[in-house]
Parts: structure tokens; sequence; C-alpha cells
């Protein structure tokens, strides 16, 4: 029977047709509230720093004040200052110290050279946080300054000083699709821009911080705030040359992470583990917010070259894009980040004739790295105006132009792949428009100075990893002799709500109460490998893994109570904490008796789960091949009134529209939606990081300014469109970074449309815009 | 970031004590709320070897008013200020500028006489009261006197506090029937929000006539300012939407704003004539409001 419910084979999104019997769903598709609620409002939730005892030592980094130069480091007098216990250097890494995540160009701690304000030189671990500033200054570099880059064309000069070896552009990507020169000798009009957007720090409230205990010889436990604790055992291990059965990582629940805590997760953590296995005691490293803002990485910024040509029919006929992404000191991220850029650089329409190419370069300036969106935000932003313009080139609506050209079943992507199902584009375009009453609001017009603009953007995100990139995940389930369940995943709980997510799951294959089941926090020496969370995976591939857990324990649990019963399986039903005879419903025995059965019995208890998603390839000449097992679509239609005085742009109201394949709950995706739309009017309009010879002038929440709550504007109720991917548990998509990418354009466009002025470049702040219409005056 | 080096802190109980500990105490501070002096210190901006924490002395925590004075303890809180109903009935100037100061926590610890000391050029509560004509109470072991509230400040986060002298009151001729008042504050978003520039502005009319203007800007030079010229234009005259365009216009050619990370000098200059023009066509038509 267990073969059955391999992944490759079963339909996910049938299980409640074809296994479960029901009519309906028991918690599936019904807003819940979240079994991590109260806590959390309570502030009785514990998060790293929670954790951590009086006692710990505490360990600051010694960073670079120089934005590029050969160093030598002398920490004798650091070692002197009263209270200091250790300083550690390269030298001091008993493992490796490259760390790169996709490429070799990052040590852990910088020895010889630095490449950004801000690069790690050393760890200076004290008994107290002032002998701990105090050794920090008290540590002697000696900087040999190099020429410094800051930005894309100096990096790009021949000339330029290299920041690492093999010179500065650190990787490139290209897709070839069709004939773009032909495409556009069938264009009728054609539009050609360089869109431009800039760093984004995630601000999220808990900033990076990691407690370390050694644990006797040769182990060492770490706790953190993290988005990927397999990720970080492997960079634990690494960096101290250890297996990775020596090293146990903790997910504490972690304050926000958008991204930021994938990259930082594992070099805070392996920075306490170090400091810990050297000292032979605790020791903790937090962040301070200054420390946060400047040295982390952020989204990487990007300038793209875009030029499109449409025909008189309104189709697309050719893209031809040219994008350069920012990549700072390390590449970090960026290959993958580039070639999801590359990849989706068309917006989510089909386009015949594309050729496509990318390059990341390094600059001298603190790295960029995961963010919400992951590259998607800023090629749609570009993609997303450049549709705009095609349609006031036409004299069409741009939201009957999209419709001529949005992926539909059958349609192939940029890179050639077949959309065969799962593709709502189209439904969450029409609903947002007619949602919004699209017509009617584009002659909103003007009131003394103010001036009201509507505009939609459209977006598709590839979910999890793309390329050929293994990608599986796995969730254990243990049915505990009281009938509770204690559930594993080593998805993360980042505020999102993905691990409750999966126990919906297991509440609706197995029928248990879901406050019976337990989710316990990520430990990587209990909890399966589930892969990272992010790439929006945490539901859909850990969710699915849940779900292959509750199948196979469900199928036991029916046996089991079939025989106690004394009916056939097939009449077996499980629902609200007992197993029924669905032809005699008073036949029943609780969780708790049945658990107890199955113990006696010998029956395993416990099931583990495990998913890979179906194979991908692509091939590296041309970029075409299967790029991402499946895409999640949005639109959003915003409305904004700009005060042409002052230039401020208020967002008055959001339609956004999502086919999410199924909604495991509905409420979460308002969360996530609700939250996009607060980060995307900051990346949008306000946020703006000054970086000024490669330093950070504003590190912190007074003068980095993120949305308040008074600038959220009023969000529609999601339109939430279904169309169920096949391979995943009750056929779910990912939500989280889909969320943020159709609200860029979509404010933009709406400024536009308001406004008449577009804009390129973001933020779009109020003095820039108060500039843009002062100039325009006659 | 550093930690916060440390220091001593004395909480008296009494303002007669406070200022015995501040006159005593070799490089000592009052603290009141901390929410600026606290960054400062962490910062390294500023030092101090004590503390004197000025929250135990309730005798500076009171809104009154008396013989159409209203009067105002330093160490009152902006939250204070927002509940007092006196303030909200007879200077909504005071209340909208304190609403718009920080989050809840911060005007549950932020005072009035703090918000004064600090000196910022931005400080919310000082355009309304240079607006309301208020004086400051300085105090000291040998005394108190009374200076006009515009000489508190010296410059950029610099009041011109002696040594051992405590801002102890704020207070100013309740405003009269006739009288409208307007705050505007530009901000780079919509809350918790430092301002880009601030403006209030009092209007007192008599039949039609402004007998009285007065208009005060922050941000927009190196102390909270008033715009004489800009006043005498409207004093005496029969209001008009012209006349305040023009007196609005004057307060730009008055201004002397800086670049910085928050706006251009330029923007400013420019949003101090619309924040303005827009604070006198508010205060007028509730100074009209308030006439009928």
């Amino acid at each position: 029977m267990i073969e059955l419910w391999d992944g490759a084979s079963m339909e996910y999104d049938k299980i409640l047709e074809n296994l479960l019997g029901r009519d309906d769903y028991l918690v599936v598709g019904h807003s819940v509230v979240r079994t991590d609620a109260l806590e959390k409002a309570l502030g009785r939730a514990r998060f790293t720093a929670d954790y951590i005892p009086k006692g710990t030592a505490v360990v600051k980094v010694v960073r670079s004040s120089q934005p590029h130069a050969r160093i030598k480091v002398d920490v004798k007098a650091a070692l002197g200052v009263p209270g200091v216990l250790a300083v550690l250097t390269a030298a001091d890494v008993p493992g490796h110290n490259q760390i790169g995540y996709a490429l070799p160009d990052q040590p852990f701690l910088n020895g010889e050279k630095v490449h950004y304000i801000g690069d790690p030189i050393a760890l200076v671990c004290a008994e107290k946080e002032y002998a701990a500033a105090e050794a920090v200054d008290a540590v002697e570099v000696e900087y040999d300054p190099l020429p410094a880059s800051f930005t894309l064309d100096a990096a790009l000069q021949p000339d330029a000083e290299p920041i690492h070896e093999g010179g500065n552009v650190a990787v490139t990507t290209r897709i070839r699709k069709g004939d773009a020169e032909r495409g556009f000798s069938a264009a009728e009009v054609e539009v050609e821009d360089t869109y431009e957007t800039p760093y984004q720090e995630h601000m999220y409230l808990e900033p990076e911080a990691a407690y370390a205990v050694p644990e006797g010889a040769g182990k060492v436990t770490v706790v953190g705030t993290m988005q990927s604790p397999f990720l970080v055992r492997e960079k634990v291990a690494h960096v101290l040359g250890w297996n990775l059965s020596q090293v146990r990582i903790i997910q504490a629940l972690t304050g926000g992470a958008f991204g930021g805590k994938d990259d930082m997760g594992p070099l805070v953590c392996a920075k306490a583990a170090l400091a810990a296995v050297k000292l032979g005691r605790p020791a903790a490293l937090v962040f301070d917010r200054d420390e946060s803002v400047a040295y982390t990485p952020k989204r990487f910024p990007a300038r793209i070259r875009y030029r499109s040509g449409a025909d008189g029919e309104g189709r697309i006929t050719a893209v031809e894009v040219d994008i350069t992404v920012d990549c700072g000191a390390y590449a970090n991220r960026a290959p993958f980040w580039l070639w999801r850029m590359t990849a989706h650089a068309a917006g989510p329409y089909e386009v015949e004739n594309a050729s496509v190419d990318g390059r990341a370069v390094y600059t001298n300036k603190v790295f960029g790295g995961s963010f919400r969106g992951f590259g998607d935000v800023a090629i749609h932003f570009a993609a997303e105006s450049q549709v705009d313009r095609l349609a006031e080139e036409l004299g069409m609506d741009p939201v009957e132009f999209r419709l001529r050209n949005v992926l539909r079943p059958g349609s192939r992507t940029t890179c050639d792949q077949l959309l065969d199902h799962s593709v709502g584009m189209e439904e969450c375009l029409r609903g947002a428009a007619e949602a919004a009453g699209w017509k009617r609001g584009r002659e909103l017009g003007r009131k003394g100075s103010r001036v009201r603009g509507v505009g939609v953007g459209c977006a598709y995100h590839g979910i999890s990893t793309s390329r050929s990139t293994p990608d599986w995940s796995a969730a254990s389930l243990i049915l505990n002799q009281d009938g509770s369940f204690t559930y594993r995943t080593g998805i993360c709980e980042l505020g999102q709500g993905s691990p409750v997510g999966h126990a919906k799951i297991v509440a609706e294959i197995i029928g248990a109460p879901l406050s019976s089941i337990r989710i316990e926090v990520p430990d990587t020496d209990s909890t399966p490998n589930a892969k990272p969370t992010h790439g929006s995976r945490g539901l859909m591939l850990g969710g699915t893994a849940a779900a292959d857990a509750a199948l196979k324990l469900r199928q036991r649990m029916i046996s089991v109570a079939a025989e106690m019963l004394g009916c056939p399986e097939a009449d077996v039903d499980l629902r609200e904490g007992r197993a029924f005879n669905r032809q005699d419903p008073s036949e029943e025995v609780s969780f708790a008796e049945l658990a107890e059965e199955l113990y006696v019995r010998g029956v395993s208890p416990a099931a583990y789960g495990f998913y890979t998603s179906p194979r991908r390839f692509y091939d590296p000449e041309t970029g075409l091949g299967v790029n991402y097992s499946v895409y999640t679509f949005a639109a959003s239609v915003v409305e904004v009134e700009v005060d042409t005085e002052t230039g401020q742009v208020d967002v008055v109201k959001v339609w956004p529209a999502m086919d999410v394949g199924r909604a495991i709950d509905p409420l979460m995706i308002e969360g996530q939606i609700h939250g996009a739309v607060s980060q995307g009017i900051g990346f949008t309009l306000m946020e703006r990081l000054v970086v000024e010879d490669g330093l950070v002038l504003n590190p912190n929440f007074k003068d980095y300014v993120v949305p308040s709550a008074l600038d959220t504007p009023e969000v529609a109720e999601t339109i939430i469109v279904e169309e169920p991917y096949r391979h995943s548990a009750f056929g779910a998509k990912g939500v989280g970074e889909p969320a943020i990418i159709s609200i860029v354009p979509a404010i933009a466009n709406a400024i536009h449309n308001a406004t008449g002025l577009r804009f390129n470049t973001l933020p779009i702040t109020a003095e820039r815009l108060y500039a843009a219409l002062r100039r325009r005056k006659p | 970031m550093r930690p916060i080096p440390s220091f001593s802190l004395h909480r008296p109980k009494t303002l007669s004590e406070a200022l015995e500990l501040l006159q005593a105490l070799e490089d000592a501070r009052p603290i009141a709320g901390g929410t600026d002096l606290l960054v400062l210190l962490r910062d390294g901006a500023v030092s101090a070897k004590h503390l004197i924490d000025l929250g135990g002395v309730h005798e500076l925590q009171y809104i009154r008013e008396e013989n159409d004075e209203i009067r105002i303890g330093a160490a009152t809180t902006h939250a204070q200020l927002l509940r007092s109903e006196l303030i909200a009935e007879k200077t909504p100037l005071l209340h909208e500028a304190a609403a718009s100061i920080g989050s809840v926590q911060i005007r549950n610890r932020g005072t009035l006489g703090g918000n004064l000391c600090n000196a910022s050029p931005a400080a919310d509560t000082a355009p309304p009261l240079l607006a309301l004509n208020a004086e400051a109470a300085v105090a000291s072991t040998g005394g108190t006197r009374i200076i006009p509230l515009g000489d508190l400040f010296a410059g950029p986060k610099m009041n011109s506090l002696r040594p051992g002298e405590l801002l102890t009151e704020i207070r100013f001729p309740t405003p009269p029937a006739g009288s409208g008042t307007s705050f505007q504050k530009l901000g780079r978003r919509r809350g918790l929000t430092l301002a880009v520039i601030n403006v209030a502005v009092y209007l007192c009319l008599e039949g039609g006539v402004c007998r009285e203007a007065r208009i005060a800007l922050g941000a927009v030079a190196a102390t909270p300012i008033r715009m004489p010229a800009a006043e005498e234009m409207l004093e005496g005259r029969q209001l008009s939407g012209e006349l305040i365009e023009a007196a609005a216009s004057a307060c730009r050619d008055q201004v002397r704003p800086i670049d910085d990370i928050r706006a251009s000098a330029e923007y400013r200059r420019e949003m101090a004539y619309v924040l303005t023009r827009r604070a006198l066509m508010d205060a007028w038509e509730r100074a009209r409001r308030d006439t009928l």
C-alpha cells in the first residue's frame, strides 16, 4: 500500500476525493487560530536571545573600517584587555575558512584582505560587553588600501582593481528563445529603457543571534535565528572541521527573516560555535541593530536595460533584457538570484522571442542576499513598467493588453517550459481588475492638490529552487500513547506559519484535532531534514512531506481500527480524534485507545514522510528547460493619491489576487499579503539605504524608514484563485514571495496614471516625485 | 555599536533635591524620559558621569490653567499632554503636535521639557509653543528666571541652560476667542516619524482683521524659529488667500535649511512655503469658526 503514496505517482491534489472520501475539508481551506498565536501575542514565545543565560561569554565581531585593503592583524593588545577570554582570527579556524554560499569567494574570517566596510576580521570573546567593546577597539588592523569600486560602472572598468580572483564579474546567465530580432521586426511599437532598483534592508524586528554550548568533546549545540537548520549545521561543521553528527542546531522561533536569516543564520551560528568550542564554555553573539543594517546582506541592487516590442494586435513579439546585479563584496546567492531574474525576465507573459543576458558584479559594498521575491521584484518592476508602456503606445487599456499576453495552461515560459496545469494568471488579473472596478477607477481625477490614479501589476514566481538543484523535503509524525501527535519538520517558523500549515495538512489526513498536534522546534538531532525555508517552499515542499508521513500513519491507524471495529478498512473514517465505522458512526474508538493498540500490536506509531519534486532540467547554453516545478501567479490593482504640492504618495487601497493552488489557510494568506503590501510600499516609496564610499550612513530605524501602521492602506479581501498543483499536498503552492512582487510595479504604474510621470528608479520618495513634478511645469 | 558607558543614577524626589545634586555633582546631566539622551550616550555624542532622573520629581508633572495662562510642568509626558482635556480644548495646537510625536511607547516616556531641552531643530513641540508665545521657567539653587522659549534654543542639539540649571515649567497665555491654530508636519512616512519640516501657526482675528499672527517653523534652521517678516505682513490686515500665499512665500525666503539624510535644503525650503500656506489657511478657517 505504501508505495502508492510515493510523491512521484500520487496526485496530491486528489487526496480529498480519492483517499479521504470526504465531501469537504475539515481544516484545509478554513481559517484557524494559529496554534502559536497566543504565546506570541502574550510575549511568552522564546526567541534566541531569550535562551542566553547570564555568565555566557560575549562574542563581538571585529570588522573592517576600509572598503578594500590588504590587512595585517595583531591581537596582542586586545588579549591584554581585562576580561578578554580570546581573540580568534582566520588562523584559529580549525576547519575551513572559506564559507561562500555559491562561489568560494567569502572567507569566514578575513586574514589577508578585506572587501567591504564591515568585513569580519576577528572574534573577540569576553566576560562582559564592556571588555568585549574595549578589546574590539584594541585589535590592531594595519590596512594597505586598494582601489575600491562602489558602482557597477566603476567595477566593470577594464582596469578596475579585482575584488576577487578572476575579476569583478562573478557569474553570467543567458536565455535565447526564438529570434528576438525577428520579433522586433514584427513589432508595431517598441519601448526601451533602463530600470534601477536599490538595496532593501529586511529590518526584521529580531536581529541576528546565536547561542552555542559545547557538549563535552566533539559536540556543540547552537540555538539560533535562522531559516535552514541543516544548512547551518553544514556550515558550522565545515568551519569546525567536524562531521555533521557532531553539530546540533536548534532553531529558536525566528523574529522575522524574509530571506536574510537564510544567509546570516550559518554565518552567525558558526561564529558562536567556534567561540564556544575554543573557549570550552557557552558563548553568544547577538548583533546590534546598526551591525545588522550596515553589514549584513540586503536585497541585491540591480540595473535592467529592457527593450520590448508588440504588434498591432497587442501581442508582445519580443523582449531583449540585459540584467546587471550588484553583488557587493561577495556573490553569496547572486548566481541563483540572477538566474531567477533571467528566467522570469518577460514577466508572466507568453513571449516567443526572448534574448536575456545577465551578469552579477562585485563592488566594495555590503553584499546582497536573499530577500522575499528573490530578484523577481526588480525584474517585474521593469517588465510591468514596459508592459504598461507598450499598452500606452498602442492606445490600449493596460489590463486588456496584459490579458492578450498572459501565460495560460498550455503556454510556454521564456525558458520554453510548458505550463500544462495550475496556471491561474488570467483569473487573478480579471479578478483583481473587476474587484477594483478597473474602468471606473481610471477616471478618479483631481481634488485640490491631490490627484488619484490606479495601476495594475502582474507577477509569477517559480516555487522553490530552480534548474536541476535536487529538491526534497522530509517530516516525521509520531502518534503518542495518549492519542496526541508529535510533528517534526525542518521547515522553520519565521512568522509566516508554514509549520502550522503542515499541522493542518496532517490534521486533515488523520482526522486529529489541530490542538492535539504538537509542532516541535527544528532540532537537527531529531528533526528530519526538510531543506531550507526559502523560495516559498515551506508549505508546498514541507507540507507535502507532512502529508506523506500522515498518509502512512493513517493507513496503519485505519488498518488497526478496522480490526478493533470489526468492519472493512474502507468503512473506517478518522475525524475529531476518533476512528469510527462510517456505516454506524456510534461504533468508534478514540485515538488514545487506537494508539495503545498500535503499540501493543507492534505496529509502528511513527511515520517518516519524504517528498521529492518532479525532475527538472535545463540547457546552460540557451537557458531553456524546466526551471521550476510550478509557479504561483498574482495580480494587484493599486489606487494611489499623490499630493502634487509635496510629492507624497498615499497608497489608498490595494486589491490583491493570487493563484495559490489550494488555500490551506485563507487567513494566513491574507497575513502574507498584508505584510507584503507594507514591505512593497516601503521598497517602492521610502526605503533608501544611504551608502557613501562604502559606508552605510543610516543603519537604524530612525533614518532607514520603513512603513508604519499608518502607511498601510486598506487591503481588499484577497481574491484567492485555486488552480491546484498536481504534485503537492492538496495542490497548495507557495505564497510568501509572490505576495510582494506585483505590488511594486502596481504602485509605480498608479503613480504614472495619476501624474503622467514614470519612474524607472526606486524608491519614488516624496522629494523625488516633487522634483519631477516641478521639472515638468512649464 | 557600543554598550552605553557606565554612569551613576540618582533619583531625587523633589525639585530642590534635584537642583542640589545637579549643582554638587561633577559632569552630571538631568534625564527625563531618556528617549533622546540614552541614544546620544550610546553613540558617544554626549557623556555624563551622573544622571539625575527627574522621573520621581512629581512636582514637575502638571498641566493647569491659572489667570488665563496655561502652565505645564517640564516633566509632563507627551502622553499626559495628549490625555489632557484642558490642552485638547484650549490649545489643540499642542495636542496635535504631541499626537504626532513618536509612538505610544515614546510618548509614554518622553517629556515636554526633554523635547525642548534636547533642542533638536525638528522638535515637534517647539514650533507650537513658539507660536503660542511660550515662556520657560528655568531654576537653579540660586532661584528661578523666566525666559522667552526661543531663548532656550542655542543651536542644533544645544540649549542655553547654564550649569546647574533645570527647565521646570512652560507657560503661555490661553488662546482667546477668535484665535485659530494649525500644526502641519511633513515626514518620510505617516506615523512614528521625524519631521522633515514642521510648522505651527497662531492667528487671532478681530472682525476679519488679523490682530495677531505667529508663525513658527522647525527643521528649517539651526533652531526652531519664528517668522517675524511673514507675521508682520498679516497683522492688521484683512486676510485673503493671496495675502496668505505672500506670507508663506516670505517664509520660504527666510528659512535657512540644510541638506541632510532626510531631505535636501531645497525641498525643505519649498515645503516651508507649502506647509506654512496650509497652516495659515487652516488656522484662518478655524479662527473664523471660533469667532462665529
